[in-house]
């Protein structure tokens, strides 16, 4: 047994307990997944729309301005949370706010808005989820910036923080 | 006044450790016994303070206010001083403490150099534990102001196989660590007392094994029977976390009989025993430091796993080295036949470290991944069966040979007479079997001959010459046939019916013919649940059992939890979960027919009582040791 | 107050009736594992449908195939594979419709890519390391 072979098992420990150390000291939740979206083109989809008679129709409306897509539905409680911050979105100048609404009831989301105030220009339903799936979203409330050109940068899963609120502002902020 | 006290016990278990350290050092024998007897009492009553206050639910303490509720049954009380993270620490200071004074115990004046230095070793180890504890995870923060009753506990924790489960596994870990500091101890001291170290380092290795298997399998038993999922091993990173210390922990044991029989492999030993207890540490990282989620995590938090990685750090850096600079003198070229009982044991050694590694890449493959690259990746069950699973096999074939072949070198010609008798009863066992359940899946097949293969060596040297071979290892080996026989047949042989049923109508499977003949309400201590009531009829229309599984609601967590109602016998598991329905409609229901379940869990029982076996010869020799 | 059969009979059902009712509320948005009306009738599609979702894992389970779990995600998932193989599609293109969707995370198998060559090949070169040591000790204990 040659000597130097006798250092490796200290070598590949420390190896390993570096990745470990880096792993525990850069931000990350062990539990986000980033989307495998991001700066990919928007989802091609067709859907009803709560309010509007026509249909949405994806090609046709993601080409002009940077929205934001917010996932949502009524029997959800951060949603409800984290409304406040979609409402200071619509008012911003420069983005257009669409909700797309999750396995929901359309008249109770009619009356859900009404009491907590509509920032959504357009609201989509997606009865059965399959919308939801070919945005890859996997636990809502979920958040969405598409870009004017209609490439998705940015995702966020769960309701929006603060802190997360001035993250997105920061990054319609690039893209403009 | 709790929290005074408890905090007081706490430090004072940390002067002693501290203490234990220094003294040791100097192996001062009277200073030694004082902190070792020190450490032992006041961590004894540091935990029988936590315990206390959970039985009587004094809510004032942070920890009881957390994790437990008036209404939450006695031996749940007293389970769930373990369940959290910071009582846990404290169960495995305990552990420490006692493993510590059976250190201690060996202390003679042949060995005092020796022994002290173990005993300074794990002094070090024990300060680090009582530190992280006091520094990060101490269980007698005071609630303030203080509630009328707690936030209650998880109620798929309230069963008996988990509640037990965790003090099983620690016995396991804190034995490595004994293990580990003997290795250091001898790495650091050149032996010059030529005090036979693998002597000593046994009845750690076995009692750590042991318990860890009992453990581990209780874990099992209790995802099978309270998860609702109709499995038992999910190869989930916790879950590897406690198996990895376990292979190695089985090539340790094997390899410390060719130490002790033939001086050879003394620097592979040394490093096993070193990176066993590592690797024990390392899963309690991956635990509680938040860097993977998983069923089994603690509450995260990245401050606790920064400490635990610098003192896996310390305690890795330092050993490792060591162990690169001193073991050389360890090597010594008395090669065995690799045709012999010691190349069987050496083959064994080499799989059950592959298997390890393998385990080990799968389970951190996807932190290197996330470190790299900006990419998340899974590595699940299926990566595991097809890399780890396979190299069990050529063990498993080993493992039934290796016993019977002559010590250093094995005559090719004497070896068909001697395995001919266990390969016809094998053949004898898998026809029978295969007569009655038919498979094509050849792992499968495999696993099962080797099952019999296994059982039917073990069977025949008990029929034959029982003096020669240790009882302990036969009744262990014997178990983990059985155990092989029981996991391989439940999952290659296993039926599933899912079908929606109305009141009064039946589903078949195999044989059996199962009515739905009610839906009731049920009421327990904590819950409230809607129970179906469904009779088993065999081909015959005899009853067999009545079936009961619940759909529970516990009001104080709002959480729901399904209850499998389960009918075992020797030969199969019926296994019945109730969905989602209503009375009209009727409800979804699952059935499970999974054969030779028990024997999973027959044979960890007997692979325990083996080692139990084991360890109790091997406290005579000690005494005489000592 | 003691009740009659009837009236005891009545209270009982309510009882039933208002705790499924409670139960299921709470379930509504969860399934049971594969149910019956998502099994398809073709059995060779059905293994197929049930092989995929066992390699497609629960995105907010833990640990958990969409074919063991409760999660209404899950159940979306294995109607969704369902309907592409009853449309056609092989199991290369559902995977990668979900992977395209979810990325590698979702497949509990890990792909074969340059990512991943580690994880592929590293065990096999553990076992010829492990054959090598054997082979070395034979030819010096011979």
């Amino acid at each position: 047994m040659k000597k130097k072979l006798l250092i490796l098992p200290s070598i590949f420990f420390f190896i390993i307990l570096s990745i470990f150390f880096y792993l525990l000291i850069i931000e990350r939740n062990p539990s986000e997944l980033p989307s495998n979206l991001l700066n990919k083109n928007v989802p091609i989809f067709e859907t009803e729309s709560l309010f509007k008679n026509e249909k949405f129709i994806s090609s046709q409306e993601f080409k002009n301005e940077i929205i934001l897509v917010n996932f949502f539905a009524t029997w959800c409680k951060p949603c409800r949370d984290e409304h406040v911050y979609i409402k200071r979105f619509s008012n911003k100048k420069g983005i257009k706010v669409i909700g797309i609404n999750y396995k929901d009831n359309s008249k109770k989301t009619i009356k859900w808005l009404k009491n907590l105030g509509n920032p959504y220009s357009d609201v989509l339903i997606d009865k059965n989820g399959r919308v939801a799936i070919d945005w890859g979203v996997y636990g809502i409330p979920e958040t969405f910036i598409v870009n004017s050109k209609g490439i998705i940068k940015y995702r966020h899963v769960g309701p929006i923080t603060n802190e997360i609120y001035k993250k997105i502002n920061l990054i319609i902020n690039e893209n403009e | 006044m709790t929290t005074y006290l408890g905090n007081f016990l706490l430090s004072l278990s940390l002067f002693f450790a501290i203490s234990q350290f220094f003294v040791s050092k100097k192996n001062k024998f009277k200073f030694i016994t004082i902190t070792v007897n020190g450490l032992l009492i006041s961590s004894l009553l540091s935990f029988g303070l936590l315990m206390y206050s959970h039985i009587i639910s004094d809510f004032s303490i942070l920890n009881v206010f957390q994790n437990s509720h008036t209404t939450k049954p006695l031996f749940y009380k007293i389970s769930g001083v373990w369940g959290n993270h910071e009582g846990s620490m404290l169960l495995w200071i305990l552990v420490l403490t006692i493993f510590n004074y059976f250190i201690f115990k060996l202390y003679n004046k042949n060995n005092s150099i020796f022994i002290a230095k173990t005993l300074e070793i794990q002094a070090f180890i024990t300060t680090g534990f009582i530190l992280f504890t006091i520094l990060t995870s101490n269980p007698f923060q005071r609630m303030f102001p203080e509630q009328a009753n707690g936030l209650g506990f998880n109620p798929i924790l309230q069963d008996p196989a988990l509640a037990i489960h965790p003090p099983l596994l620690y016995i396991g870990y804190v034995g490595f660590s004994a293990a580990f500091s003997i290795s250091v101890a001898t790495l650091t001291l050149n032996n010059n007392e030529k005090v036979p170290w693998y002597n000593y380092m046994k009845p750690f290795v076995l009692a750590a094994w042991t318990f860890l298997t009992i453990g581990i399998a209780l874990g099992a038993v209790w995802a099978y029977y309270e998860l609702g999922w109709g499995g038992w091993w999910f190869w989930d990173p916790v879950e590897n976390a406690s198996f990895m210390p376990w292979l190695l922990g089985t090539a340790l044991l094997h390899s410390l009989i060719i130490v002790e029989k033939r001086k050879s492999l003394q620097a592979w030993v040394l490093l096993l025993a070193i990176l066993a207890f590592l690797l024990s540490v390392i899963g309690t990282f991956l635990v509680r430091s938040g860097i993977l989620t998983s069923v089994h995590t603690f509450a995260l938090d990245p401050s606790r796993g920064i400490y635990i990685l610098a003192f896996t750090a310390l305690l890795g850096g330092y050993s490792l080295v060591l162990f690169g600079k001193k073991s050389k003198k360890y090597f010594n070229t008395n090669y065995f036949a690799l045709f012999s009982r010691e190349g069987s044991i050496l083959i064994n050694n080499i799989l059950m470290v592959i298997i390890c590694a393998t385990v080990f890449l799968g389970t951190i493959y996807p932190l290197l991944i996330e470190a790299f690259t900006n990419n998340k990746i899974s590595v699940g069950e299926p990566y595991f069966n097809s890399t780890a699973v396979p190299i069990m096999l050529p063990a498993i074939l080993v493992m039934g040979v290796g016993p019977i072949l002559a010590w250093n070198r094995e005559e090719k010609s004497k070896i068909f007479k001697k395995i001919l008798p266990s390969v016809l009863l094998t053949g004898i066992m898998s026809g029978l079997i295969f007569s009655i359940y038919q498979s094509y899946n050849f792992i499968g097949i495999a696993g099962i001959i080797l099952a019999f293969w296994i059982i039917s060596n073990n069977i025949i040297i008990l029929f034959k010459q029982k003096k020669n071979y240790s009882s302990g290892m036969l009744v262990a080996h014997l178990g983990i046939g059985l155990l092989i026989l029981g996991i391989t047949g439940s999952s290659i042989w296993q039926e599933e019916k899912i079908t929606r049923l109305q009141i009064n109508t039946s589903a078949q499977i195999n044989k059996y013919n199962i009515i739905f003949k009610e839906i009731n309400e049920a009421k327990g201590p904590n819950y409230v649940a809607l129970k179906g009531n469904f009779t088993v009829y065999d081909e015959k229309k005899n009853i067999i059992t009545k079936l009961e599984p619940e759909n529970r609601y516990y009001p104080i967590t709002n959480s729901f939890t399904t209850e499998a109602s389960i009918h075992t016998n020797l030969a199969r598991d019926l296994y019945i979960v109730l969905g989602d329905g209503n009375l009209s409609e009727g409800w979804v229901v699952k059935i499970y027919y999974n054969p030779l379940v028990i024997w999973i869990w027959i044979g960890a029982l007997i692979i325990f009582i083996g080692g139990i076996i084991s360890i109790s010869n091997n406290l005579k020799k000690i005494k005489i040791l000592s | 107050m003691k009740m009659n059969n009837a009236n005891s009979f009545i209270l009982k059902r309510i009882l039933i009736i208002s705790l499924a009712f409670c139960i299921t509320q709470f379930f509504s948005n969860i399934s049971y594992t594969v149910e019956p009306d998502e099994i398809l009738q073709n059995q060779e599609y059905e293994l197929r449908a049930r092989n995929i979702s066992r390699n497609i894992r629960c995105m907010i389970c833990q640990n958990q195939s969409i074919d063991e779990s409760n999660a209404s995600l899950a159940k979306d998932l294995r109607i969704l594979i369902r309907n592409k193989i009853k449309e056609g599609s092989n199991d290369k293109e559902i995977y990668k419709f979900l992977t395209d969707r979810y990325g590698d995370f979702i497949l509990l198998k890990p792909p074969f890519n340059l990512n991943t060559l580690g994880l592929w090949f590293l065990p096999f070169i553990f076992l010829i390391l492990g054959i090598y040591i054997v082979f070395y000790h034979n030819k010096k204990s011979g």
